[in-house]
């Protein structure tokens, strides 16, 4: 049985619908109109033990609403959803025991005292055994470069020492699975990536299950072996990082340097955008052409001094998605 | 038993925090205790005016409020923060937090939101308490000083169900300060002076309905040897544990089904 399985899951919510104009104002302390808003919207997906999965999509999709529910926070309004064989919702302690969960744009740590005294609380409060606390803090305290700011109050950190400290008080009780929401929110390239290099770390070494929902595409490209997608709550992919770039990437780009300036190509695969004296970009569809093909025809026909190919970001194929499913 | 360490830490985390704004905290605490005071001071001088009050003496209306402020007190210890920030915790989404965590969110709650402040008012109405059992006479004996520690519990009881109860609300309504000025801070300054100086309607009301007489009108009359009983049976000097366990239950069970809301609705 999968570590976590969700099947069929609809969350709807009754959202007050708010009218325009100031009569129309008045009118809705006395009758409000409600409109049911379907945030999830029949999901199914299993995880595996050990798994690190990237949960994506736009803003509104669905992803805060999804771990709500894993967590235990929302109740499914239909469907069923079981964590390590249990319901999330209805043994919400017992769940909690065994899960660390880092919200993104809050702390759970006291702004006026050092981040110590925040571990020491969350080790009471998970039960955690001295042994266990002892070895878990030096090993986060190392591997998250801790130390220099431990004794410090938490106000006078920056965000990506507090994010650090948020991360590791979430998982000091070594939980199975550990939900991150936007972990890598506001932080510079270095703090991201010291963050990213933790993420997989932890999955390698303690075989944690790792769920990350995030808005940068390189965060799953650099840690997640696993991508889900939805958009306006429904799944729209669920698979390898490669493989989402795969099945989404059709086209790609080749830049030549030709030995001579005056060189057309004709051939209707070649999708000619732009040129610059010798040098020219070509728009080129994997259905029509691979690659390979695209080279061996270039090099042949045509004496040329450079050759270059570029596939599109992870984020621009990202963006086409959204924007095709928005349509 | 095992969550004791984790409530010690709770203590440990909160007396720190108090130490790093020490100022604030001795500042708050002294203009706390002028304030009560104060009132004190007031309620004082009205009575001594008229020596007094529907055949109530000074001093025992100001045992009436000192029971009213000590068991107030002990609630607002543990609920008066939890009743202010847990509006802002919908609202920010805080709350969410406390539901990941593997405690009772109650518990969790009172735990961590206790306003040590309150020490002054208790230190406060203890002070006046002993005063007025002095000027009256009354000594105490061990069964009554037990009895009056159970009342000022019972009382207390009431008084954080009436807390919780105006407090839960916001799960719908995220805001809930009306409710609280309405049904607490105002319908309760009704019992600073005996009830029986109202009218049947009100005297029913805060006896049956809002049952906010028995935190210090019905106990009195047990403390003070009065025989002032309305139209109610005598035994209601004795019913203060009872009502307030009764309260304290009805006021939990409403908390569980706010939450209950919060987790259908995510508010």
């Amino acid at each position: 049985m999968s570590l976590i399985q969700v099947e069929n899951v609809t969350k709807e919510f009754r959202i007050y619908k708010r009218e325009k104009g100031f009569a129309n104002t008045v009118k809705s302390l006395i009758k409000r109109h409600y409109e049911v808003k379907r945030a999830v919207d029949n999901i199914s997906f299993n995880i595996e033990k050990g798994d690190l999965v990237g949960y994506v999509g736009p803003n509104g999709a669905g992803k805060s609403t999804t771990i709500k529910m894993l967590t235990g926070i929302l109740l499914p309004t239909s469907g069923s959803i079981t964590v390590n064989g249990m319901f999330p919702y209805a043994n919400r302690t017992e769940n909690a025991m065994h899960i660390g969960v880092v919200f993104g744009q809050r702390s759970q740590l006291y702004w006026d005292l050092p981040v110590e005294d925040t571990f020491e609380l969350y080790k009471k409060m998970y039960k955690i055994s001295d042994s266990r606390f002892k070895r878990n803090v030096d090993f986060y305290v190392e591997l998250l470069g801790l130390q220099e700011f431990l004794q410090k109050p938490v106000r006078q950190l920056s965000l990506g020492q507090k994010m650090r400290a948020n991360i590791t008080v979430a998982l000091l009780h070594d939980p199975e699975i550990v939900y991150l929401d936007e972990p890598t929110i506001g932080l510079d390239v270095v703090a991201k990536s010291r963050i990213r290099r933790f993420i997989q770390e932890i999955n390698r070494e303690k075989k944690t299950t790792v769920i990350l929902t995030t808005h940068d595409m390189d965060d799953i490209e650099q840690t997640c072996s696993r991508l889900i997608m939805i958009d306006k709550g429904s799944k729209i992919y669920d698979g390898t990082v490669s493989g989402f770039k795969e099945a989404h990437n059709k086209r790609f780009m080749i830049q030549v340097e030709f030995a001579d300036d005056n060189v057309f190509i004709t051939d209707e695969r070649f999708d000619i955008a732009g040129e610059e004296g010798p040098s020219r970009k070509f728009i080129c569809d994997k259905e029509t052409i691979s690659i390979g093909e695209a080279v061996t025809f270039l090099t042949r026909n045509y004496d040329i001094s450079d050759i270059r190919i570029k596939e599109p970001e992870i984020e621009e194929i990202v963006r086409n998605v959204y924007e095709r499913a928005a349509l | 038993m095992s969550y004791i360490p984790l409530y010690l830490e709770f203590i440990k985390i909160r007396l720190k925090r108090m130490v790093e704004y020490r100022g604030a905290f001795l500042s708050g605490a002294a203009a706390q205790f002028i304030m009560y005071g104060t009132t004190f001071a007031l309620i004082w001088i009205m009575i001594d005016k008229f020596k007094n009050l529907n055949g109530w003496s000074s001093y025992e209306i100001l045992f009436l409020y000192a029971l009213d402020l000590c068991s107030y007190s002990f609630a607002a210890f543990f609920l008066f923060n939890f009743s202010m920030m847990l509006p802002v915790m919908i609202q920010t989404g805080e709350f969410d937090d406390i539901l990941t965590k593997p405690l009772n969110p109650f518990v969790h709650l009172i735990s961590r939101e206790f306003n040590i402040a309150y020490f002054t008012h208790i230190t406060l109405s203890v002070l006046v308490m002993t005063i007025c059992f002095i000027n009256l006479g009354i000594r105490l004996n061990a069964l009554k000083l037990l009895i009056l520690l159970i009342v000022i519990l019972g009382g207390a009881l009431i008084q954080g169900a009436a807390l919780l109860i105006t407090t839960v609300p916001s799960f719908w309504l995220i805001q809930n300060n009306s409710l609280k000025y309405t049904f607490f801070t105002n319908l309760k300054s009704f019992i600073q002076y005996p009830i029986s100086l109202y009218n049947r309607t009100i005297q029913v009301l805060l006896t049956l309905v809002v049952p906010y007489a028995f935190i210090n009108f019905y106990p009195a009359q047990y403390f003070l040897n009065k025989n002032d009983f309305l139209i109610f049976h005598p035994v209601f000097q004795y019913l203060t544990p009872v009502v307030g366990i009764i309260l304290f239950i009805l006021a939990y069970r409403f908390w569980i089904t706010g939450v209950n809301n919060y987790k259908s609705t995510g508010t």
